[in-house]
């Protein structure tokens, strides 16, 4: 044995780390390898739509939803032949929050063949990204955000295909006061950036509709990675709201405290209505707070039910839908998709040379007919219309009750 | 006004949670007692109990109507021990593998800190890759409703079953540090461990077993807290904040301190907001802390686990 052969237990030690580090170096340049072999093979060069969204945590399905929409998207856009470029899906993981954000954000500015992002998808994780979106110059259209605030800040790049909270929460008001002619709100928001300016908004105008309205903030919790909120305060939150004894509660959150504090709001024998918003509108909200609990609870939405629509390309759509993702469409599933289309249609303008800069010129000009409605965006990117839909939970299922508005006028 | 109105409401929804509170709390304290160790993945040991609770239940329950009566009682029993064996197994392997090879090199105490920090991202991440993401409900072994009132405010099922489950666990853990053999080898090894092993006690397994103890109490925890909340894989980081919060108020240490702590904390966190928003129960809670800590740095009862008890 000669003397270099000697190989100490501690000499192990620290290889094994390097060991490590190299089949983990070697495993990563192999599938980048493979990505570029594979965009190689054709004349055509490649670009990527990207998705930000959540993708885990404990609201990960309102991200999924939308994940499949664009995936379908672009599937149908290469198998249709017609491209003069092959499009590629990739997606970053914000976990909806705004903490990690910026740095999903930064994942897919780094990546160069990212020309545009479907998303952010939640209200304070656009917030936190748009700054980066922006300095980058890359095209963002969110399918869901909807804080009021988020087209206010010059951002060129960023629009989206839903209304906003300003819309959405005297809708709320209107329907409480005025279709279920209740007298009085108990208002519970979950301190995040999407739900403050919407109940601030329910709020302004359920006083202008003469409800009583009392207002607590229960910090979305760890537990739902909605923030650093305690999943126990759920019982004494209930408690206060049994005591108010007011008509209805109005949560302005996602679903997965929205279930929590249903289940709290039931074990304290609160009988009243329960009204939410689009976060909450998913089916996860109803098995995870319990059918017999969520039936008859309310959630408005933005978004309406694909499955009833009157266009003739639905009913393709969500066959397609469900033979990808193994589930049916839900909560802005059909926005995703119009997102992931509204890119392609701007992308097949531009010929085989897409740039950034390209894409973010020409979203002032985009006209749209989408699935799920017409697509026209204002000078500063909100989207242009105003419908809000109510729906319900009924027999473990949410279903939609109609326009808001509508409701109204006819209530 | 606002106070009085709903003071019994809040201190019972208090009480049962400080009972919670109480149950994990045991777990930092008894190993701090007997290592000087704070072992951050505890957290992790009460989110498997709840899950150990859950997989359970969903065996046995099902998605089949709440059971009534005796079936109820034997159903809660089956979590709670259940989470507790878990809980205990997952203990007694985190001081195997993240603690005892470095007590064996003399390891500096930066290091255990790093290694339970390290064991509890590992632990929770598995528990989502494996178990999903979502929140998860318990099957209700029960059926939620109020018992009776006191002074008007509801006592539901869930509150009676937490503090039946752990009131029981506390003063059986109480006892058994206080009179058996066992109790008396934490206590030795708590207060001198080095004269402890001259005087013949096997300090490995004295602590292989406290980390035992403390999981058995941080995993029935988990079941319970989980009863009332779900289960998912983030669960354990609030409760273990607010746990080991209770064992520094009690006295980090001290067995019946951080049973104290715990109620303390449970309840003046929930009183607290009585009169303002839930978003503010957390500063309260640590501003209760920080002004105990102001008054008796060594907290409400004082560090003394080989004394006490």
């Amino acid at each position: 044995m000669t003397k270099e052969s000697v190989v100490t237990k501690r000499h192990l030690i620290l290889a094994a780390p390097l060991a490590i580090a190299a089949v983990v170096l070697a495993a990563c340049g192999g599938s980048s390898g493979g990505s570029n072999g594979g965009s190689g093979g054709g004349n055509k060069p490649t670009y990527k739509i990207a998705l930000q969204a959540p993708l885990s945590g404990g609201n990960q399905q309102l991200g999924l939803n939308i994940a499949y929409g664009v995936q379908l998207a672009i599937n149908q856009a290469n198998a249709s032949g017609s491209l003069p470029f092959k499009l590629a899906y990739t997606q970053s993981d914000d976990q909806g929050s705004p903490g990690a954000a910026p740095s999903a954000a930064q994942k897919l500015i780094d990546d160069s063949k990212v020309v545009a992002v479907v998303g952010p998808v939640f209200s304070g994780a656009t917030r936190a990204a748009e700054p980066k979106f922006s300095d980058a110059n890359l095209a963002t259209i969110s399918p869901s955000a909807t804080a009021p605030d988020l087209t206010k800040h010059g951002w060129k790049n960023f629009a989206r295909i839903v209304v906003d909270d300003n819309t959405q929460g005297p809708a709320d008001a209107d329907y409480i006061a005025k279709v279920l002619k209740l007298h009085s709100v108990y208002v519970i928001d979950d301190a995040s950036g999407y739900a403050q300016p919407l109940a601030a908004a329910f709020i302004s105008k359920a006083k202008s509709d003469n409800l009583t309205v009392k207002h607590d903030t229960a910090t979305g919790t760890t537990q739902c990675q909605a923030g650093n909120g305690n999943a126990q305060q759920y019982g004494t939150v209930a408690g206060k709201v049994k005591n108010a004894n007011l008509d209805a509660v109005f949560y302005a959150g996602y679903y997965c405290d929205g279930a929590l504090l249903s289940k709290a709001l039931h074990s304290a024998g609160y009988k009243g209505k329960f009204v939410s918003d689009d976060g909450n509108k998913d089916g996860k909200y109803v098995s995870q707070a319990g059918a017999s609990i969520a039936n008859g609870a309310y959630s408005s939405c933005a978004c309406s039910d694909i499955t009833k629509s009157t266009n003739p390309a639905a009913p393709t759509f969500v066959a397609d839908y469900k033979a990808l993702a193994h589930q049916d469409p839900s909560t802005y599933s059909g926005e995703g998709y119009d997102v992931a289309n509204i890119f392609i249609q701007i992308m097949k303008g531009l010929g085989s040379k897409v740039t950034r800069e390209d894409i973010v010129k020409a979203l002032p000009s985009v006209n749209y007919v989408g699935l799920t409605k017409p697509v026209k965006f204002t000078s500063d990117g909100s989207y242009d219309g105003s419908a809000v839909y109510m729906w319900q939970v009924k027999s473990g299922k949410f279903e939609q009750l109609g326009e808001i508005s509508q409701l109204v006028t006819a209530g | 006004m606002c106070f009085q109105h709903n003071f019994w409401n809040l201190a019972i929804s208090g009480l049962a949670n400080g009972l919670v509170y109480a149950m994990i709390a045991l777990g930092y304290t008894l190993v701090y007692g007997v290592l000087q160790l704070i072992n951050f993945a505890h957290s992790e040991v009460f989110m498997i109990g709840g899950f150990a609770g859950l997989f359970l239940l969903q065996h046995f329950i099902g998605s089949s109507e709440p059971a009534h009566g005796a079936a109820s009682v034997g159903y809660v029993l089956l979590g709670t021990v259940g989470g507790a064996i878990v809980g205990g197994a997952l203990a007694f392997i985190l001081e195997r593998v993240a603690y005892r090879p470095l007590r064996r090199r003399r390891a500096p105490k930066l290091a255990f800190l790093i290694s339970a920090i390290g064991a509890s991202f590992f632990l929770y991440n598995l528990a989502g890759k494996e178990f999903g993401r979502d929140s998860v409900s318990i099957p209700q072994p029960y059926t939620n409703g109020t018992v009776f009132t006191v002074f008007g405010a509801p006592v539901q099922t869930y509150y009676l079953v937490t503090a039946a489950v752990a009131i029981v666990m506390l003063i059986g853990l109480d006892r058994l540090v206080a009179v058996t053999r066992l109790g008396q080898g934490i206590r030795a090894v708590a207060q001198d461990a080095d004269t402890a092993s001259l005087m013949g006690v096997n300090i490995d397994r004295v602590i292989s077993q406290t980390f035992i103890i403390g999981g058995l109490m941080g995993g029935a925890a988990g079941f319970l807290f989980g009863l009332q909340t779900g289960v998912v894989f983030t669960m354990g980081f609030t409760p273990g904040l607010k746990a080991f919060t209770a064992a520094v108020l009690g006295g980090i240490g001290n067995i019946r301190g951080a049973m104290l702590g715990g109620l303390i904390l449970g309840v003046a966190e929930n009183l607290s907001v009585a009169c303002t928003s839930t978003k503010w129960s957390d500063v309260f809670a640590f501003f209760i802390l920080v002004f105990v800590l102001l008054v008796r740095p060594t907290g409400i009862l004082g560090e003394r686990l080989g004394r006490s008890a």
